[in-house]
């Protein structure tokens, strides 16, 4: 089982805490202006890493707070926690090979 | 209290059944309170309600006068336990942007203590409870057997277990069952 830190409560079990998919997507300004595609791609379209991933959680069970992980989808490591609203403290790119 | 007159605890059929370590504790007075702690007219307005200083460690549990106490549940929200009835803190944070919702229905409290009361929570709970890292006043909301509960040390050997109403029948079951090895 994972052991996930809430960034609040510290380290807890996996099974307190729901998925939120991806991390960092930003809903588009001015949704009215964009055509069908684009509007799919915001709604459904996902990177499908292999790698370091950053990713939403939420504490469910516990303080119900989202926040960020950076958790590599091969091994489940998790790198990194962090608040809503902050940047990744260490870069999700480029980590194929980890 | 007239509040409580006519309200039926969901577990009181089962009461009889239960181990000596193992109580319901009476009605309380519950208070869902949210609000910014970061607001000094917030925590101004509680400190005169109710004596509490919120805590804002996580996890942590804040003593007030005559038996108050305030469970931190998350950055903006607290559980505030009492005896009586705290009747002016809606008034107290009228003009202030908070909540303050009475949610004394919305759970039971089983204490649970003695020798056995650890290993009777570490059997049906995935936390980590040892002393050393789960210390008296301090709060904890996690899942017991599966259900959402909020395990609160009170005291060494002593655990104050917070469980919702539908679910509060089947987590007394689970306890008086995980029970009965120590009582051979």
């Amino acid at each position: 089982m994972l052991l996930i830190e809430c960034p609040y409560c510290g380290k807890r079990h996996e099974t307190e805490f729901r998925y939120g998919g991806e991390a960092h997507i930003v809903r588009p300004e001015k949704p009215e202006d964009l055509n069908d595609t684009e509007w799919a791609d915001f709604l459904f379209m996902r990177t499908n890493t292999k790698g370091v991933f950053a990713e939403r959680w939420y504490h469910a069970n516990g303080c119900r707070q989202w926040f960020n992980a950076l958790r590599h989808t091969v091994s489940h490591q998790i790198i990194a926690v962090y608040k809503m609203g902050e940047k990744p403290p260490v870069s999700d790119q480029g980590s194929e090979d980890r | 209290m007239a509040k409580f007159d006519n309200w039926r605890s969901p577990v009181a059929h089962l009461s009889e059944g239960f181990p000596s370590s193992l109580t319901e504790l009476p009605f309380t007075h519950q208070i869902n309170l949210r609000g910014d702690i970061t607001d000094k007219a917030f925590k101004t307005a509680v400190k005169k309600a109710t004596g509490l200083v919120l805590p804002v460690i996580p996890n942590e549990v804040g003593m007030g006068k005559d038996n108050i106490k305030a469970l931190w549940l998350s950055p903006n929200e607290w559980l505030i336990v009492s005896d009586h009835e705290i009747t002016d803190i809606r008034d107290s944070l009228a003009e202030i942007h908070s909540a303050a919702t009475d949610v004394s229905a919305n759970r039971i409290i089983l204490g649970l203590s003695g020798p056995d009361a650890l290993e009777v929570l570490m059997k049906s709970c995935e936390m980590d409870l040892d002393p050393n890292v789960f210390k008296t006043g301090q709060v904890v909301q996690t899942l017991i057997a599966k259900s959402q509960a909020i395990i609160e040390k009170v005291s060494d050997d002593t655990y104050h277990i917070y469980v919702r109403n539908s679910f509060a029948a089947y987590v007394c079951e689970w306890l008086v069952d995980a029970h009965v090895e120590y009582r051979m």
